[in-house]
Formats: C-alpha cells, sequence, structure tokens
C-alpha cells in the first residue's frame, strides 16, 4: 500500500499539470492583489457609505488582511476548479495512456490502487490549500502590511489584525475540507466517466450547479443545513463577529463523512469495473 | 398713556433679553476658552446594530483654534461631533440662547438652553444645551447640523471642579447600510422589512477620555 501511495505521488509531481496547477493559483493571486490595489479603495468606500456621514475614519482598511480575505475568497470557485482539473487528470490521463492497463496486469488489488490515488489527492489537496495561504499571507503582508479587517456578513464586522490572521488562517484549514472533498468528487466522476473532456465538464458542472444551490432556501431544516453545498461555506463562519464553532464542527464532520460515502463509492465501483 | 408707554418699555426689555446671551452659558464659554492645549487617551466603544467593532484606543491632541488630531494603530470610526469636548463648535460662532426652562435628569435639575447660531456659516441651526448652573458646564446638548444629522451629546465628569468631561455618550442618526447582497462574504440572511424600511437607525458611540497635559490661559490684570 505504502510503495502505491509513494508511486501514485510520484506520478502526480512527474505530471506538467501540476505544475500549471501551481502556477495558476499563483497567477490568481498576482491578479486579486493587482485588482484590490486598484480598486480596493472603491470597494471600501462602498461598505462605509452609510458611515461617512457620521464619522471620520483614521487608519487603512486596504491591508494584507483585507487582500488575504479576497484571495481567501478563490476557494468558492477557482481553486476547487484547478483541483478538479489536477485531481480527476491523475486518473483520465492513465486511462487514455493505457497505463492502468498495465498496472491492471501487475498484482495490485484494485481496491488499493484506486484508494492510493485518493489519498494522494487528498494530501495533494491539503498541501496545495497550505502553498495557496502560504503565499497568499507572504504577499499580502509584505506587499500591503497589516491592519483591521472589514467584512460584510449581514452585518459589518471589524477584526483587529491578530484577530483577522487567526480568523484567516482557521478558514483556510476549514476551506481545505471543502476543497477535499471536491477533489475527491472529481476523482469519483473520473472513475465513473473514464475521459478527460467528460470528467471535466461534469467536475465544472457540479463546481457550479453547488455555488448556484449554496443560494437557494429549501425551507427544509435537513436540507438547508446537511446538503452537501449548504456545508461547502463553511469557512465563512469564521468571520461571523462571534465565531459559531459548534456549527463549524458539525459541518466539517458531516462534510468529512460525505467525502468518505464518496470515496467508498467510487472505489467499490471501481473494483467492480473491467479496466480495459 | 402711561400705561401704553410702560407696555411698551417692558417689551422691548422683554425682546433685548430674548437676545441676550444667557449668562450660565456664557461663563461656560468663557471657561472653555481657557483651555489651550489637552491631550488624552480615549477608548471608543461604538454600537451600531448593523456595525460590529472591537473596543479601540486612541490619542487626541488637542490645540485651541485647531482641528482636533487624532492618532490610532488600528483604523478607528471617530464620530464627526463627539470628540469636540471643548465645545468649540458650539461657541465659534456668534450666537443667541433662549431660555427654555428646567429640566430634570437623573435627579438633579437643569437649566435648558436653546444656543441659536447668528451667523449663516455655522454648520448648525440649533442646540439645545442641559446647564448645570452650580458646576457651570453643560451635561447634554442636542445639536441639529446642517449636513450631518441631529446628534446628542450626553456628558459626565468624574470631579465636581473638572471643565472637561471624561466620559461622552453620542447619539446620532443613520441610514442601514445598503450594498449589493452576497458582495463581499457568506450568503446573507436577507430580513426584507428592514431592507425596505427607509427609516434610519440610532447609533451611539461610548468615548471615555483620561487627560493629560491640559493647560489653561493665564489670567491677566
Amino acid at each position: 500500500m505504502r510503495n502505491l501511495i509513494f508511486s501514485e505521488a510520484y506520478k502526480l509531481l512527474k505530471q506538467s499539470k501540476t505544475y500549471y496547477a501551481l502556477a495558476a493559483i499563483f497567477v490568481i493571486e498576482i491578479i486579486i492583489l493587482f485588482s484590490a490595489y486598484s480598486q480596493g479603495q472603491s470597494v471600501l468606500d462602498l461598505l462605509l457609505d452609510n458611515l461617512k456621514n457620521s464619522f471620520h475614519f483614521e487608519g487603512n482598511l486596504l491591508n494584507g488582511n483585507l487582500l488575504s480575505y479576497l484571495i481567501l475568497n478563490t476557494l468558492w470557485f477557482h481553486l476547487p476548479l484547478i483541483l478538479i482539473v489536477i485531481i480527476s487528470g491523475t486518473l483520465t490521463s492513465e486511462y487514455k495512456d493505457r497505463t492502468l492497463l498495465s498496472v491492471m496486469l501487475q498484482p495490485v488489488s484494485k481496491w488499493k490502487f484506486i484508494l492510493s490515488k485518493y489519498i494522494v489527492a487528498i494530501v495533494f489537496t491539503l498541501l496545495i490549500v497550505f502553498f495557496l495561504a502560504l503565499t497568499t499571507f507572504i504577499l499580502s503582508y509584505s506587499i500591503f502590511g497589516k491592519g483591521d479587517l472589514i467584512v460584510y456578513l449581514d452585518t459589518l464586522n471589524f477584526f483587529e489584525s491578530s484577530d483577522a490572521f487567526y480568523r484567516i488562517m482557521w478558514a483556510f484549514t476549514v476551506g481545505a475540507i471543502s476543497m477535499v472533498f471536491f477533489s475527491v468528487v472529481s476523482l469519483t466522476l473520473a472513475i465513473i466517466f473514464e475521459e478527460a473532456t467528460k470528467t471535466w465538464i461534469l467536475g465544472a458542472f457540479f463546481l457550479i450547479v453547488s455555488n448556484l444551490l449554496l443560494k437557494v432556501n429549501f425551507d427544509n431544516y435537513v436540507l438547508d443545513n446537511w446538503l452537501y453545498v449548504k456545508l461547502n461555506d463553511t469557512w465563512q463562519y469564521l468571520f461571523y463577529y462571534a465565531i459559531p464553532w459548534d456549527k463549524i464542527y458539525l459541518n466539517t464532520v458531516i462534510l468529512i463523512i460525505y467525502t468518505i460515502i464518496t470515496m467508498v463509492f467510487g472505489i467499490i465501483i471501481f473494483t467492480k469495473k473491467d479496466v480495459n | 398713556m402711561m400705561r401704553q408707554i410702560l407696555f411698551i418699555y417692558l417689551t422691548s426689555v422683554c425682546f433685548l433679553n430674548g437676545q441676550n446671551i444667557d449668562e450660565n452659558v456664557l461663563r461656560i464659554q468663557q471657561r472653555m476658552e481657557t483651555i489651550q492645549t489637552f491631550t488624552a487617551n480615549v477608548t471608543l466603544d461604538v454600537d451600531i446594530s448593523f456595525v460590529n467593532i472591537p473596543e479601540k484606543e486612541a490619542r487626541i491632541e488637542y490645540i485651541k483654534d485647531q482641528e482636533t488630531k487624532v492618532f490610532s494603530e488600528d483604523f478607528i470610526l471617530i464620530p464627526k461631533k463627539g470628540l469636540d469636548v471643548s465645545m468649540h463648535q458650539l461657541f465659534k460662532n456668534p450666537f443667541i440662547t433662549v431660555d427654555r426652562g428646567e429640566e430634570l435628569r437623573n435627579g438633579y435639575t437643569y437649566k435648558m438652553v436653546n444656543i441659536i447660531p447668528t451667523d449663516k456659516k455655522a454648520d448648525f441651526s440649533i442646540a439645545t444645551a442641559l446647564v448645570d448652573t452650580i458646576r457651570h458646564r453643560i451635561v447634554e446638548y442636542e445639536i441639529n447640523t446642517k449636513k450631518d444629522g441631529t446628534y446628542i451629546v450626553k456628558m459626565s465628569y468624574d470631579k465636581d471642579t473638572a471643565i472637561l468631561p471624561d466620559n461622552l455618550e453620542v447619539e446620532f442618526e443613520i441610514e442601514r447600510i445598503r450594498i449589493p447582497l452576497k458582495y463581499m462574504g457568506k450568503d446573507a440572511q436577507v430580513d426584507k422589512s428592514t431592507y425596505k424600511s427607509n427609516a434610519p437607525k440610532t447609533g451611539i458611540i461610548y468615548l471615555n477620555f483620561n487627560y493629560s497635559n491640559i493647560t489653561y490661559q493665564k489670567k491677566t490684570n
């Protein structure tokens, strides 16, 4: 099993797609930093418009913490999309190149093989989120410095710099669980559909539908609280003024259960499938 | 004939008296004008229904006839009217006062006076002040500004002899925030009735002053 994991990790690191993805994440960060630099003040003006009549403002809100928060918002769409492409590619490319057939001709257990792919996908996803968080903090703080963070979530919430860092760090951690879910789903789609283009389209479709359903109010307690789409934004709870930790723990545990169920589903399908 | 002359005399005296400045207000103004400079460490606590902000600290430097300077390492919301503890804004333009009788607050009786600027350049149209005639200071005033709405400023003092207030409570009207939904952050729970309502909300900011280096104008004989 360990050899399979090392082998899968080696394949992932050898494929050029992995490095294109890392570069894409870095480029997205740079674009966000530049756009925030040019448009950030107008965003803040809009947020603070109502307070202008009553208050003068002292201090700078266009700082590293706001930029980190804006980059963190790539967890909505950009990062999961990149992960879907890379993670599903680890299997679809093997179907395409027929290397999977070669592997299956060896004395390798099918479920161990696909489980090792899932494990590597999960570890890779966590590393990518860590890479995003690390580069976010380095770029944002070195260019824009520290300062209070302003976030609009029903109310205008201001957080002191140290508190903002703590919340963003935890948001990346909780957000990583959502990213793992999307990675696992994309690998499962690859198992089902085998072909790269189909998998990417369906993966992107899954992501778009998830984002759309997030906004829908089902007027049903179970659907509104436990449907997977309602759990993928759990990291945003870190920016409520009083952090609802109980809700975050519960959502995270449920999402982990969904992830495991998806993995088991994928493993069962793969083991029952003939590899051509 | 004598009655008519007496009537005209009394009417004119009353009228002229109404244009005078209340002697208590005048004394307070003179007391305030003796303050030349001061610095203070201020804690600011904002209470607005749609704003959550931790208590902040700032340092202010006041020099007479200059704009008060505020320094802070954090982002702070500075009330446009609250930091004017010297009441410079009230007295900087020529004004008249109208005695409005007495008002009972917290077991104390205060004199209520309207302060009406006579200069069109003044940034407020009328202010109503509660004057402590024994300790010669203002404990509360409501100011109707021309641009920034109405403010109520309540002041409390630690010592009977203090000129400058130690605690300030500034109440102001503020409109409910209106920004595009999901502009930043999680999908907001929308209270439609609140969003449709045009009624302004009330905000309060609490300020606590810790003064140092207060300098007064030397008395000249």
